[in-house]
Parts: C-alpha cells; structure tokens; sequence
C-alpha cells in the first residue's frame, strides 16, 4: 500500500504513503541538532514530523520543535493520522533513504517492527547490528564477528528476535498499546524487551538491512556492562509465562554461577560483579517488573513458543566461555586458529553443553580419586603388577582363596593392558581408568543417543545416569568397580550395532570390527553384557527403529568370547544367587523410570521409539533384579541394563524442551532420575565405597616371620563387610585374603575344590568351639591371621577359649589374631620360598616343597598332590604353574579376536 | 507397538515395585557349640607345698596336661585314663614351678580333674573345672587373725584378660585400684594378696566380672600353715552340700554378691532326719551369713540352700585335723567323680553322700586306682551315708537316684575337703 519515494515518483503518487512520527531520544552528548538534520534530511514524503524526547535534560532545541519528557508521552500523544512511529538514537545518524527503507519493507513483510542496520559510525563500515537472535536469557547474538565489515553479505529481509533501540519503526498503534520501550533499560536491552513484547502481542520483528544507520554508541557500551545484562534478565522476567520462568530463571542461575568461576579462573572478575549486580537490581526493580507483566498480558496474544522460535539453544555465554578455554588451549599448537574457528563450531553444537555439564558433574563426583587415590574396599582392589596380571590372564593360576587353575576374571588381562600401557604404574592406571569410565559413559551415552536419532543436551546428561543409575548404582555402591567400567564401555558396545545414516556405504568391515571390539571389552568387565547390544538391538526394532543391525548384534555376542572362558568354569557364577552381594534396587526407581518413559509414548518420531526402548528395558531388568535371585554375573548384567535403560529414557526426555504437557511430565521424571543418580555419585569417589582394606590389613606384611605374608581368614556376618566374593559358613561369611594386600583379579573366587571344602570343615569345627587350637588347624591354609569384621558373632565365641590363635589389637575396628604356626604358601622344613609372578621361587632344597594351594595339575616341576594342596621338587628352586595346553585356547582366540576387530577397523576406514 | 511397550512398562514397573525382594543370602546355621572338655586347675608348686592333677573318666581315652604361667607354656604331658579311668600326674612332672595355672585337656565330656595341695602339715584339694559364663563369686576369706587370703585369676587362653573385683568385707565395700580392670595376660596366673591390698578384715568376699577373655578364679586361706583352696563359682539360688563328720568348727557361710536383700531358707538333713526350715533369715546386700552345723551334730549331715537370689554356700571345718573349705553344689546327680579322693598314706579318707531324693538309693562306691575295690551300700531317704576311702586316684560314685557327694581326707594336722563334680549324663 505504501512505499518511499522513488526517484521517478511525484509528490501526488505518494500523498498516500504512511505517515511517520519520528521520536527522537535525547543521548547524553550526543549532537541533538545534528540528528534532527539527517532526519530531516530523508527521501520520504510525506515528510516525517518529528518529536524530541528530553529525558530531563535541559536543551537548547529550535523554536516548534516538538518535545516530550518521557518516550510514553511522546508516543502516547502521537494522534492517529500517524501509521508509523519511528524510534530513533540521537547518537544514530541515518542515511537518507533508512526511513523509505524501513517503510517499504515493513509494509511489504506486513511486520510490525523494522530494526535498521547499525553500522558503527566513524568506522569503515563496521557492522554493529543487523538484528539478531538470543538464546533463552536473552543474551544477543548477533553472528556477526568482532570489527566485521559491512560487504551486504547481511543484506536480506528476516525475521529476527530482536532489533536495538537505535533506529526502529513500529506501528503506532503497536507503539502506543505497549507504552514504548521501557525507560528502565539500556538501549540493547530495550531493543529486546520491545521486540519480544512486539512478537507475544502478534507482531512480526524484521530486520532491514537496506535502511543503514551510523551509530555513535554514546547511548551504552553497545550491549556490554551490568545495567544491559540486568535489563535482559528484566526483559525475561517480563516477557516469559510462569510455567517458563520455574525453568529459566535457575537455570540462569546456574549459567551465572559457571559463567562467574569460569570467569575467575580466566582471571576475569567482572563478570562476576556483573551478576551480582544485575539480580540486585533486579530485585530491587521487582515491583516494576510485575507491573510491567501486568500490561503486557492485556495485550498478548502469543505464547512463549513464538520467542522459542528465534532463539538458538543453549547458552551463549556458556558458549562463549567454551570457544574462549579452547580456544587459549589449541593457541598453543594452532598458529593459523584453524582448530580454533574448527572448535567454535564445536562450542555452537545443541549437545556440548550437555556434555560439558556432564563432564564437570563426573569429574566433581570423582574428586576425592583425584585428591587421594582409590579406595581398596569392596569388590574393588589394585591391579597386579602388569606381566603378573597378563601371565595370570593368559591362562596362568588363578590366586583367589586357595587357588585354582580355573581362568581368572577377564577384565585381568584388560587391566594387565592398560597398567602395561601407563608404563607398568598400576595404581595411576587404575585411578586415571576409573575417573576416565564416568567421561567414557558420558560420552558413550551421547554418542549412541546420536545414533538413535537424539540431538539434545540430554544424551550427554543421560550418562550420568548409566554409571550411577538404578542398578549400576547399587553394585558400585558395594564397591563394584568393575560394575562402573562395564557400565561405562557398554553405550558403546550398543552403538556400535547401530549404524549412523551418513555412514551407509561404508566398509561393513568397520561396523564389524567395532562391534567386536566395544564387545570384547566390555565382556571382559561383566561377561554376560555382551548379549545386551543384541537385546536393545531387539527392543528397538521391535518399537518400530530403524538402524539398529541385527547381525552386528550377533557380531557383539561373539565378542563376549572375552568372558566365556571364565563363565564355562563357574557357571554357578551366573546362576548361583547366594553367591550375589545383596543389592535390591529401590522401589522409587521403577516409579521414577515409569513417570519418565510412559509420556513418551505419545511423543513422535524417534523420541518415542528411545523412549519405549529404553522404559522397556529399565523396567524389565529392575524387575528381573528384584524378583529373581541371580548369581553375582546376572545380576551384574541385569542391573547394569537396567541403568542403560534408565539413560535411555532420560536422554530422550530431555532431547528437547517441549512446552507439551506429557513431554514435560516426561521431562520432570527424567530430571528426578537425574538428580537421585547424582546422589548417588556425591561421595566424590563416582559411589565407590571408601576405605582402604589392604591398609587396614597391612600389619600382615610389616609383621610377617620369615614366611613371609601368607594369608588372611576375613570373616564376619555381615555379608557386605566381607571384601570381594564371600563363602558361606556355618553361621558366618568367610574368604581367604591374600597376605601381602588383595587384589583385583582376586575379587571373584574360583569354584570350591577339596581345600575349600577342608577349610569349611575345619571353621566348622572351630566355629563351634570344639576346637582348642584353631591356629594348628588353620596352619596348612597359611592362614597367618584371622581377622573378625561386623558385630560379634560365633567366631568371636569360639575364639574366646583357645590356645594358639593370639589376639591382637592392630585395628580398631575389628578383631585380629595372629595365626604363629601357619604354614608357608610354599615352603619345607628348611626353606621358605616367596612369590615370583605367579609362581614362588626360594633356595634350593632337596626335598619337596609344599605349595599351600588347592592341587593344580600343572604345578612344575614334577608337582605331586599331597592330601588337598601339593607340592613340587625343591631342587631348581622355583616353582611354576604350567597350564594344559588346552588352557591356552580362549585367551588365544580373545587375543584373536582383538587383533581381528583392531585390523577390521583399520582396514575398513582405509577403503571408501 | 506402542502400547505394548506401555503396557510392558508397566507390568515390570508393578513387578519392580511390589515384588518382594529376594532374601539375602543365608551364611547358614550358627552350629552348635561343643565346648572341648577341659579343666583349669591351680597348680602350686613352691616350698615343700607340691600339687598333683588327678583325672578320672569313664572312658580309657588321652589327654594332656600342660602348665603355664607369665605368658608361655611351661611344660607339658600327655596322658592317658587308662582301663580304669584314672591317672594323677604330679605338677613338677610337667614342670610348673610357683603359683602356676594347669589346663587338663580331657577325653571326653565324663572326665574329672581335680588338684590335690600337700604339704607337709597341710592338705587341700579342690576340683578343677571350666570357665563359666558370667560372673563368679568366692567368699570366706579373711586377712585378720593369722590368716593368709590371697585370689588367684587364671587365663589358660591366648587372649588377654580383663576382670573387675568387687570385693566386699567386713567393713563394706572395697575400693582399691588393685581389683579394677585387672589385667590377666595369656596363659598366666595373678594373684591378688589380700594381706597386703586390705589387711585386717574379719571376712572378705569377691565378685569376679569378666569383661573380656576368659578367667577361672580360686581362693587359697592359708592359717598356721595349713592351706585351703576352694573355687569361685556362678551364684545361684539352690544348693546342696553334704557335710561330713567330726569334731571341731563345721559352719556353712552363705553369701551374695547382689546389692539387695535375699531371703534364705536352710533345711537340714540330720539325726533328727529331715528338719525343713532349719534356718531361715534374711542375708543383707552383698552380705553373708554363718550357719554353724556344728551345734546341730558332729556327725555327717546334709543341708539344702534355698534363696530368693543368687548366694554361694561354702563350708568352712576348723577342727584339730586342719582347716578345709569348699563350696556346695547347685545340682545332684546320680553319678559323681571325686578325682584325688582317696586315703593318704598314713591318712584316712571319707566320703560323704547325701541322699537328696525321699527314696532309699544304693549307692556304688568304687575306687579308681590300681586296686579298684567296689562297695554297694544303701542310703536313707534324704539320708547321709560316710563311707571310709582308701588310697586311690579317685573314686566314682554311683547312685539308683540322685545324690550329692563330697570327700574329705585327713593327714595329721592337715585337712582337705571338696565337693565331687557330678556327671549328668552318666
């Protein structure tokens, strides 16, 4: 209907052109006079009538110039002949046709509000503002970079969230229905509030880059400082509905507080005085906040989704601090900053900052490992030394209890590795390994929500949840460690059956490999696990998804060969529920996953098919949990599902905020998950139990005899005080420990042989008190010390009336005898021998020498059996274990299978 | 699909919920506890006093007999019953030297021990036995008129001991850091010398309380060179106790540990045969009372105990023959063994047998010994019967009903006497 002026138009074409009023705002030394002429300088017809808002300054303006005190009056005496009024700095000089601009497009585009192109006068063009977006605080981004010049690449019509308060034209009618900008705020932050009242009362907010401005800036520090970040968080308070505001404002709590430490620590102390100072004022502003939300709902007629609309996920000023620490960190090898522009584009992905979250919040909860290493307590202990845990893996003998030739736990050789890896440093592998798990599950999490087709936060964040969810927390919670690696590799196991759809095409050979690989590794930390990528795999498609092969699930159950060797030795490990440590899950986890997941079946697309996947298998393996009594490896398995599952749900609860009300139930679910897994996880050791037991129990190396330490009777009713796996006795829970501290591949104990039926015989019988003198009859077990944890018990009955076991008080906190007639773990009359890797090597002798372990066939040289343990010739002065040839087979083919999925992974990336 | 998955949700959700959860795993039945038969026994061994074991059974079967004092083993002997059932193995033999503890590894759960002191103007015996639970009390000492009282604790085991003595006298209650928190060390013996820690008391007895380990305690009252050992035991609320005959100072001493008031009732079997309600009264808090059974009859009687709270009955005989202490017996029983009773040379020995049923009981009377004679005799209803010993390791004594017994031995001016240890199961 109307337009500007062209150059072949008359003054008779356009007498039907909108009438504008232009409002003038007074800036502190900014040249008034000179404003009032590049107005008046316009190629517009009719020609605009112009008012200058003094606000309280005293000026020295022409006669019949118009003046107001505040923008509302000069707004609010704007008559109807008026369609447009423009809003103009008197800082910001205009070129010519910026007011014809502004009304042709805002008529063309039927906008309410048109924002110019600021341009930073004094300057080559330099860009300030082409309108822009925010994020949810309301913090601008403009997209523009620092100093960028203005070459039109800019110079399109859209819709923006926002325009700034230098040049803007509205419709009067709009104008004067919102009372204009706030006179409260600064000139950006005024832009914002106006643009998101324009667009809640149904107005459309473009930016037209052909209408230029020259912007001195003397009206603020061009969105900089305090009062700017105060009055975007006014602009929220104003704009936003309740429901909104519950979430936004302590998550802008939140960002403030990282924004402020992070800050500091980049030596920056302002932002954290600009904070401060902002939810100050807004404080003390409160009462004019609320009335300000008062007028705005007369008029509004659109909900807080049309401001989603424009505004980019996440938050900016979180953003910024990322590309800022990477970008100081790859400085230092990124000469050219192209890693640097490479990593910002990282810092603006939806999902970092889920993961960064993630990653603080994991490395929070593993700061007492960092501060004083790992607690040697429940079923979590230090690795061997590196050849000795690879010798042992590799078919060597198997140390826990009384010994056995059975294969010892598979994650043996995979920590054997990794200490071999850390340059034999077990102890720093097992800690840097450990707070590593809760980063790998992170990611792993993230990467498989990538997988089903989650973009969100949440994927990162749900990874929190599989290494301290439902179930896996209850088996670290008993000190599993190895429950928090399986738990933590086992997202990736399940990735890898699930192929991305910009990977089609490629070599199958890698998909395989990497299934094989993900498998391995984590049969090796709970055996049974290796069948879950072929379960979800399952659930999956049976819900509907697509993706998810099949036959890599099948390739990953072949690599659960890692833990079958040891499964076909002790079944009874899978089956067996006495041998389980007690851990029902709680009963709020079932509701809380139900509460989470049950929305989602109404949400669309691959949220629900996540969803149900993931309510489907949490549910199941919790019940499976609670009504079933599983031996130790099952209910490993099951319960470690069971937190998949849980993080499945919560990775697609909060792949995206919906204002639906069932995504927002499934959204609060998923955040109550969330918070009673980090609960579980605030002990600062990722839930790990504390303690060290191998120091508490080290007065059996500092005061062992000439034997050397031997071993260690832990005994005790209560199950969980009993480190690793416990054998039942009469009345009583009961293992071996190893003399010189236990160790991890020593968790599990192998299935009883006629030693371990002896030794129960004979507890038996000094349980029951009829034993005068334990210590004789512990002493072919090289039992050197009994030790009694937990509340008293039979023992401590049976051990009040004897002779030889000597009570000692070297710790407080149980009751300790000391054994003086044990024998050797492997020795004669005349020598004693001590441990060489997995043997024992001593003097000379010619006689035989005992080896104080349940019979093994392979016992060299020339091992004899000698009632339930043996011995071997003394004359070479060792003695080692010799496995059957047969032995060698499962390493061998893991060993195989390894090299195979590394060689298939490198082969198939090689070929396109 | 969809609702499937809901629905499956939710069934596990109800089962994960409502199910019950499995029961934790079961270490199993706490077994039964079979205490291994053994006794303690004071060993003394100095000056021209010597101590021998003596140890009777019902089985021929071996056992050990090991000494200890200041933290260590000081000898050993193994030893065996024999077809007759007894042995008596002298002290110097397994090397104890002072005052020494002895632990008699026995058989079987029907053997005996009991340790004979002879000096050669005295003469006391006194029969060895486990710890028992809880606390035990000794009274009848005395520091004042000559007489020597000492305590002697016993841990035969290898932990360490810890017990408080509330010892009270005739002038109350005791306070004295030397009964508190008494440390026993393994395989040791303390002695506590009352003459020294709190001389002058008329009357002295003990409360013995273990807080930790496990400890046996006896008294030794040593007057004019004669010595009498007796042994703390459990208080309880009725007992039997034969007393022999003769002349001279026979008196019963009842005694509590309890801080409170306990009514007594002493019934007597006598020449007038069964007097119910002999004496009754009422003993004051940690108090004693003395029955003189003297007055009643220089024969052999039997009296009962009978208390509304825990008391230990001791009798004490002060006659030209010497002085002799024991405490009586909580239990009859139809089987007794008496190790160590027997006439010692140029002595003479008794037996005293009380019958506590209201039917006439044969009473076998067998010397266990390398001559081993048998007598059958019979005994009243709730009569005395004194049979004369002759030299033996010990004799057994079997009843058709139950009975209680008690022997004494005579050597010039030496005296013992002790209550035999009854078999319950025969």
């Amino acid at each position: 209907m109307a337009r500007a002026l062209a150059d072949d138009e008359t003054l008779d074409e356009v007498s039907d052109a909108p009438r504008v009023r232009v409002v003038i705002t007074a800036v502190a030394d900014a040249d008034l006079e000179a404003a009032m002429a590049v107005v008046g300088r316009q190629v517009y017809e009719p020609a605009p009538d112009v008012v200058v808002v003094v606000v309280g300054e005293d000026l020295d303006l022409d006669a019949g110039v118009a003046t107001a005190e505040t923008l509302e009056e000069a707004i609010g005496s704007t008559d109807s002949s008026f369609d447009y009024v423009w809003l103009l700095h008197a800082d910001a000089r205009p070129r010519p046709d910026a007011l014809g601009a502004l009304i042709s497009e805002i008529e063309r585009n039927e906008a309410s509000l048109a924002g110019s192109k600021l341009l930073k006068a004094g300057t080559m063009d330099e860009l300030e503002s082409v309108g822009g977006a925010t994020d949810v605080f309301g913090e601008p981004y403009s997209g523009l970079d620092e100093g960028e010049i203005d070459l039109q690449q800019y110079d399109v019509v859209r819709e923006v969230a926002f325009v700034q308060s230098a040049s803007m034209l509205v419709r009067r009618d709009l104008a004067q229905g919102l009372r204009g900008l706030d006179p409260l705020l600064p000139p950006v932050a005024a832009g914002l509030d106006f643009s998101q009242r324009t667009r809640l009362a149904g107005g459309k907010v473009i930016s037209v880059p052909s209408s230029e401005v020259y912007h001195q800036a003397r009206c603020g520090q061009r969105g900089k400082g305090w009062r700017e970040q105060a009055g975007r968080l006014r602009a929220m308070l104003i704009a936003y509905r309740p429901l909104t505001l519950l979430w936004v404002v302590p998550y802008d709590l939140l960002v403030s507080v990282f924004d402020s430490v992070a800050s500091l620590l980049l030596l920056r102390w302002q932002p954290l005085v600009r904070h401060l100072l902002s939810w100050i004022w807004n404080l003390i502003h409160l009462y004019s906040t609320l009335r300000q939300r008062r007028r705005l709902r007369s008029i509004r007629s659109e909900g807080d989704e049309e401001l989603f609309r424009f505004q980019a996920k996440g938050s900016i000023r979180l953003r910024t601090i990322g590309e800022e620490v990477s970008g100081r960190v790859l400085s230092m090898f990124d000469d050219d900053q192209a890693l640097a522009r490479r990593s910002r584009r990282l810092w603006g992905s939806p999902g970092i900052w889920g993961a960064v979250v993630a990653a603080v919040i994991a490395l929070v909860s593993a700061r007492a490992i960092v501060f004083t290493g790992m607690a040697n307590s429940g079923l979590s202990f230090p690795f061997e030394p590196a050849t000795v845990a690879l010798e042992r893996w590799f078919a060597g003998w198997n140390e826990a209890g009384l010994g056995s030739s059975a294969p010892v736990h598979p994650s043996v050789g995979l920590t054997g590795l990794l200490s071999l890896i850390w340059f034999g440093a077990a102890d720093a592998a097992r800690a840097l390994l450990t707070i590593g798990t809760a980063l790998v599950g992170i990611i792993g999490v993230g990467r498989l929500g990538g997988r089903l087709g989650l973009s969100g936060p949440g994927r990162y964040l749900a990874g929190l949840v599989v290494i301290a969810g439902p179930g896996t927390a209850v088996l670290v919670g008993r000190g599993s460690w190895l429950a928090l690696a399986a738990a933590a590799f086992l997202p990736w196991a399940v990735r890898a059956t699930f192929v991305h759809p910009h990977e089609f095409g490629r070599s199958r050979l890698t998909y395989v490999g990497w299934a094989l690989l993900t498998a391995l590794v984590v049969a090796s930390f709970s055996p049974l696990l290796a069948l879950v990528p072929l379960l979800v795999v399952l659930v999956w498609r049976l819900f509907g998804g697509d993706r998810g092969g099949v036959l890599l699930g099948l390739i990953s159950v072949v690599g659960g060969l890692s833990g079958a060797a040891f499964l076909a030795a002790d079944p009874r490990w899978v089956f067996d529920g006495s041998r389980a440590v007690y851990a029902p899950v709680d009963q709020l986890w079932p509701i809380l996953i139900l509460v989470g997941a049950v929305p989602l079946f109404l949400a669309e697309g691959r949220i629900r098919t996540v969803g149900l996947t993931g309510g489907v298998i949490a549910l199941t393996m919790l019940a499976l949990a609670r009504g079933l009594a599983l031996g130790p490896g099952l209910q490993e398995a099951v319960l470690i599902t069971g937190s998949l599952g849980a993080a499945l749900v919560v990775a697609a609860a909060l792949d995206s905020f919906s204002r639906d009300p069932v995504r927002l139930v499934a959204a609060v679910g998923a955040a109550a998950i969330m918070v009673v897994s980090l609960g579980t996880v605030g002990n600062g050791r990722l839930g790990l139990p504390d303690g060290d037991l191998n120091e508490r129990l080290a007065f059996s190396v500092t005061l062992a005899d000439d034997h050397g330490p031997g071993r260690i009777l832990y005994a005790s009713v209560d199950r969980d005080s009993i480190p690793g796996e416990a054998r039942s006795g009469p009345g009583f829970w009961y293992r071996l420990l190893d003399g010189q501290g236990t160790t991890q591949d020593e968790v599990w104990l192998p299935e009883r042989q006629e030693g371990d039926e002896r030794l129960e015989t004979v507890l038996a019988e000094i349980g029951s008190g009829a034993e005068l003198r334990p210590g004789a009859a512990l002493a072919p077990f090289a039992i050197d010390w009994v030790v009694l944890e937990g509340p008293t018990f039979v023992l401590d009955e049976a051990l009040r009336a004897q002779l030889d076991l000597v009570p000692t008080p070297l710790d407080p906190d149980s009751r300790v005898y000391e054994n003086g007639e044990a024998a050797p773990l492997a020795g004669n009359d005349e020598v004693t021998w001590t441990r060489s890797g997995t043997g024992f090597s001593g003097d000379r002798t010619d006689g035989d020498v005992s080896i104080a372990f349940n019979h093994g066939e392979g016992w060299e040289p020339d091992g004899t059996r000698a009632d339930w343990s043996g011995s071997v010739d003394g004359s070479p002065g060792r003695a080692w274990y010799s496995p059957q040839s047969i032995d060698y087979v499962p390493p061998g083919a893991t060993l195989a299978l390894l090299v195979g999925a590394i060689g298939m992974i490198v082969w198939g990336r090689r070929r396109p | 699909m969809k609702y499937l998955g809901v629905v499956v949700m939710l069934v596990a959700a109800v089962a994960a919920t409502f199910l019950p959860a499995p029961d934790p795993a079961d270490p199993g039945a706490v077994p039964a506890t079979e205490a291994p038969p053994v006794a303690i026994c004071p060993i003394l061994q100095a000056g021209e006093r010597s101590t021998s074991v003596s140890v009777l059974s019902s089985v021929n079967g071996e056992g050990r007999l090991s000494t200890f004092a200041a933290g260590s083993e000081t000898g050993a002997l193994d030893f065996r019953t024999g077809r007759l059932g007894a042995v008596t193995i002298a002290a110097a033999d397994v090397g104890a030297v002072g005052n020494a503890g002895g632990l008699v590894e026995m058989p079987s759960e029907t053997t005996a021990a009991a340790v004979v002191v002879a000096g050669p103007n005295s003469r006391a015996a006194e029969s060895c036995a486990d710890i028992p639970e809880g606390q035990i009390f000794i009274s009848g000492g005395s520091t004042a008129g000559g007489e020597l009282f000492a305590i002697q604790l016993i841990n035969p085991y290898a932990g360490e001991a810890i017990v408080n003595l509330t010892v009270t006298t005739d002038t109350g209650l005791e306070s004295n850091d030397q009964f508190n928190a008494v440390v026993v060390p393994p395989l040791s013996t303390i002695t506590r010398d009352m003459n020294e820690i709190i001389p002058g008391r008329e009357t002295i007895s003990a409360n013995i309380e273990t807080t930790r380990g496990s400890v046996l305690a006896y008294g030794r009252l040593t007057s004019d060179g004669e010595v009498a050992v007796w042994r703390a035991v459990a208080p309880g609320d009725n007992w039997w106790l034969p007393v022999p005959e003769g002349a001279g100072t026979k008196q019963m001493v009842i005694a509590t540990p309890e801080n409170s008031e306990i009514e007594y009732q002493v019934d007597l079997f006598g020449p007038d045969g069964y007097v119910e309600g002999h004496d009754t009264g009422v003993i004051a808090p940690r108090g004693r009372v003395v029955v003189p059974l003297a007055a009643v009859t220089e024969g052999a009687a039997g009296v009962r105990v009978i208390t509304t709270g825990p008391v230990v009955p001791a009798l004490r005989i002060d006659s030209p023959h010497g002085l002799a202490w024991t405490t009586a017996s909580p239990v009859d029983a139809t089987v007794w063994l008496l190790p160590g009773a027997g006439a010692p040379p140029e002595g003479s020995g008794s037996v005293v047998v009380l019958n506590t049923g209201i039917e006439t009981v044969t009473v076998s009377i067998r010397a266990l010994g390398e001559s081993g004679p048998v007598r059958e005799l019979e005994v009243d209803a709730e009569g005395v019967l004194v049979a004369d010993l002759v030299a033996a390791d010990g004799y057994r004594v079997e009843a058709s009903g139950p009975v209680v017994a008690l022997w004494t031995s005579e050597f010039g001016a030496s005296r013992s006497a002790a209550i035999g240890i009854p078999l319950q199961d025969g």
